[in-house]
């Protein structure tokens, strides 16, 4: 009796077995307790003025999601995108964040590039206890004006960007140094964060020029650039960035004095575009190294792969099709840093969500990885902002070829607040 | 409260990562010298039109004959399933993929039926008899209930109603904050079709052309088409024949096709630099549309309202200059359908880098259209491109597309408006005079046109 109901047992085990051989992959990992799908709300500027960076936003989100649930998805589950435009409108993207909660019942909400959406949307998402994801690039984040809800663990901030270019500028390019810049909050951040960092290294910035943004003619400005400067820094964004670089061409002749911009500038344009021949020799932070490099990692090349993009960081499909790859890289990582973080959780619901929040901010060294192929990473629990290494390339004949790399140490800075003392 | 939060947002340190690529290279084209090239081709035309005998002027829009017309009775067929399709798409609306541009209603309503069907509607004749959602569905109905429409259209009315539907779709075109959210366009174009079915069931076919705005915008356009009927035959001829054949229109369709155009530049303009610089907006920082509705209804209303205005003191000039005997409300009402080619090339000349993305992304929603991985029309892997805005040479190739189609577009209206000139008063002469303050109108408005293309833009 015993033996044959073991006997049968065994049976069972073999039949569910066998049967569990011949499902889809992704059913083999299901979990027992609930096979839902890991709803992901996805802050998208499929419209507006973020819509080309969004695009690419979505490509690569695409991309890892697809690579995370061929893997068996997050503790079992698939993981679903729920897109949302949010029009790169503010008070739209705290309607979207409304709608994951609400409607949609995401499980948390991801993916926000430009500031004043987050800005926008960040406060709802803290009413709602929605754990939100931003891919923002802002300060907002680690400056403390958010809250507990609103993390950035996939891409590093503009003041940690800026002033670790201080010390290779400062070393190789000069110590006097001319910014040019979008006279907005954009281009103040550069201003502050860099002319505080280049001090820091005994050079000094011996004028401010400052572009109203809707300049589109830029010869009346170059004058003010005194003659001793040794480097200029430029961080002009807008459709007139071409009309800029061409202009500033103009200007110097050959004798220009050494250049430093930030790739945000032409971000998504080809360098070697006519116009920009001006560009050779002068040197980009860059995010990520658009340009494969002759040391490239086996994870940027999985990564590249995965979005289909090509070593010149354009589609695959489309040579001219250039990608926004300074940046997008921070949906990869994002959504893999969501998924250790539900695992390390145990998540199953959204009851889970404050047990989400304190896995991640338990985070702290993120290895160079697939999950990671930027570069290695060390996320700050208390200020919910993570640190990595930035790139400084130099273009040459029309590629952009890294020169340095640096290290994560140059970008910290003291902590402006610790959200772990907020309760949930 | 959220007033506050938008001036805290607006004063908030953050980025703007605007994009450089097309529009940084319309900036390095020599626009100045294209510009010119086209506002003096316009204005070559008045010239040679002032010289040009009356015979050859009103000959150009004769029609030529292409064959005996065949009866096409399967309208009612497609209208019928026009309207299936919409009920499909709406359903797609509501409940398909939330992301716009992977939710066919959206793609279908905005790039396929506003930007090309519009423009074929335009250019090669009217397929809207067959491609409305409501005739079908409206026959329908009357042979099955044997239904007729329970009031007449009070003729007082005339085209008001479909004055104030456009004007409210514009609105929802250019104002709203989220025009493609799939739910809420599922919402707006199922209530419009049940409303306009409701209009019929009230005023009968009648209610189509005179309140329902988007029938009286396709027939409006189909009269600049080359096709249409010449009694029993099809014909063929330039843009603009159809409207010598019958040229008066009554003076509420000529205040709509003045509308037409007025909220076509309108949304050209308030992409600018300019009308940022108006309503005191960075554009490298726009807050987004939901910032601007009441200054976007205002500039809309304030545009179109400029707009006639303008014209109706062109034309009044005009009648004084050529001492005429014609009263301005015929006048108005003999030369307003001479604006249609200048709309239509504006429509094209604005929508054209948008169709160029967006259908890509509607090929992409109509292989997978409920976002599951689909691939019904074997594409494999599809990337959407905007490749085409990062090189020299076809950002140069698109822009001079544009710029085509808005000089084409005002060539087109003055050759026309000097044949109905001509038509009105007889000699060239007179005909001439009567239309200087028009012609001027028109060139300005091509320098207007080609600058809008040639303009930083916010968006």
């Amino acid at each position: 009796m015993t033996k044959s109901t073991s006997r049968r047992a065994a049976l069972k085990t073999i039949a569910a077995g066998v049967g569990a051989a011949s499902l889809p992959m992704w059913a083999r990992y299901t979990n027992a307790a609930t096979s839902e799908p890991i709803k992901i709300g996805f802050q998208v500027h499929r419209t507006g003025i973020g819509a080309a960076y969004g695009r690419w936003y979505g490509r690569t989100t695409e991309a890892a999601v697809k690579l995370i649930n061929e893997g068996g998805g997050i503790n079992g589950r698939m993981v679903e995108i729920v897109a949302e435009d949010d029009g790169t409108d503010p008070k739209r993207g705290a309607e979207v964040v409304e709608k994951f909660a609400n409607q949609h019942g995401c499980d948390v909400g991801f993916g926000t590039l430009f500031s004043h959406v987050v800005i926008g949307s960040s406060p709802r998402a803290g009413e709602l206890k929605l754990p939100y994801f931003v891919v923002s690039e802002g300060h907002h984040v680690a400056s403390g004006m958010l809250n507990r809800y609103t993390l950035q663990p996939g891409i590093t901030d503009v003041k940690s960007q800026v002033q670790a270019m201080a010390p290779y500028v400062a070393e190789n390019l000069g110590k006097k140094v001319t910014m040019v810049f979008p006279d907005f909050a954009f281009g103040h951040d550069h201003r502050d964060f860099f002319t505080a960092a280049i001090e820091a290294q005994g050079g000094e910035v011996l004028e401010h020029i400052a572009i109203p943004p809707t300049e589109t003619s830029f010869t009346k400005y170059f004058p003010k650039i005194p003659r001793e400067t040794e480097v200029l820094y430029h961080v002009m964004v807008g459709p007139a960035v071409l009309t800029f670089v061409k202009e500033l061409g103009e200007f110097f002749g050959p004798s220009r004095p050494e250049m430093f911009g930030f790739i945000d500038s032409l971000e998504a344009v080809d360098i070697s575009s006519p116009g920009l021949e001006f560009l050779e020799g002068t040197y980009f932070w860059e995010g990520n190294p658009r340009n494969a490099q002759a040391d490239q990692s086996e994870h940027d090349k999985f990564y590249r792969a995965a979005v289909g993009v090509d070593d010149n960081g354009a589609s695959i499909s489309d040579p001219t099709d250039v990608s926004t790859y300074a940046h997008m890289f921070g949906c990869w990582e994002t959504l893999h840093v969501i998924k250790a973080g539900m695992e390390a959780a145990g998540y199953e619901g959204p009851g889970d969500r404050a047990k989400l929040i304190e896995a991640v901010e338990a985070m702290s060294d993120m290895p160079e990885s697939q999950a990671h192929p930027q570069g290695a990473k060390v996320f700050n629990g208390k200020t919910h902002q993570v640190f990595g290494h930035q790139y400084i390339s130099r273009v040459e004949g029309g590629k952009l070829v890294k020169v340095h790399t640096t290290s994560i140490e140059d970008t910290l800075y003291p902590d402006e607040v610790d959200y772990t003392t907020q309760s949930f | 409260m959220r007033r506050i939060l938008l001036i805290v947002i607006l004063l908030l340190p953050g980025m703007a990562l605007a994009h450089a690529s097309e529009q940084g290279f319309v900036l390095l084209l020599p626009t100045d010298v294209y510009i010119t090239a086209g506002v003096a081709s316009v204005a070559l035309t008045v010239i040679l039109l002032a010289m040009m005998p009356a015979r050859l002027a009103q000959g150009v829009f004769h029609p030529v004959s292409l064959w005996r017309r065949a009866p096409m009775p399967l309208h009612h067929v497609t209208s019928t399933l026009a309207a299936v399709l919409l009920a499909g798409l709406i359903w797609l609306g509501l409940s398909g993929p939330r992301d716009p541009l992977a939710n066919l209603l959206p793609l279908v309503v905005w790039t396929v039926w506003w930007i090309a069907l519009v423009v074929l509607q335009g250019v090669i004749g009217n397929h809207w008899r067959w491609t409305n959602p409501w005739t079908g569905p409206a026959a329908l109905l009357t042979r099955l209930t044997g239904l007729r429409a329970l009031f007449r259209y009070p003729r007082r009315l005339g085209f008001l109603p479909g004055i104030v539907i456009f004007l409210a779709f514009a609105v929802l075109l250019l104002a709203d904050p989220a025009p493609a959210d799939p739910a809420r366009l599922a919402l707006f174009a199922g209530g419009y079709w049940y409303a306009t079915m409701f209009g019929i069931l009230l005023f009968g076919p009648r209610w189509l052309l005179r309140g329902e705005a988007l029938t009286i915008l396709m027939r409006s356009y189909a009269r600049v088409s080359l096709l249409g009927r010449r009694g029993r035959q099809f014909a063929i001829g330039l843009p603009g024949w159809k409207i010598m054949a019958r040229p008066h229109v009554p003076m509420g369709l000529a205040v709509f096709i003045l509308i037409l155009l007025g909220t076509g530049s309108f949304d050209g303009l308030n992409e600018t630099f300019w009308w940022f610089s108006v309503l005191g907006i960075n554009p490298l920082e726009f807050p987004g549309r939901s910032a601007v509705i009441t200054q976007t209804i205002l500039g809309l209303l304030a545009a179109n309202a400029a707009l006639i205005t303008a014209y109706g003191v062109s034309i009044w000039l005009g009648l004084r200059i050529a001492r005429a005997d014609l009263d301005l409300g015929p006048a108005f009402r003999l030369f307003a359908p001479s604006i249609l080619p200048i709309a239509l090339g504006y429509h094209l000349a604005h929508y054209l880098t948008s169709l160029m993305v967006d259908s890509q992304y509607a090929l992409k929603a109509a292989t997978d259209p409920l976002a599951r991985g689909d691939d019904l029309l074997g594409l494999g892997q599809f990337y959407v491109t905007t490749g085409f805005f990062n090189t020299q040479a076809t950002v140069r190739a698109i822009w001079l597309t544009q710029a085509g189609a808005v000089v084409i577009g005002h060539v087109i209206a003055i050759l026309l408006a000097h044949a109905l000139a001509l038509h009105a008063f007889g000699s060239t002469r007179r005909a001439t005079l009567s239309q200087a303050p028009l012609a001027l109108f028109m060139v300005a408005y091509t320098f207007f046109g080609l600058w809008l293309l040639a303009s930083p833009r916010g968006l």
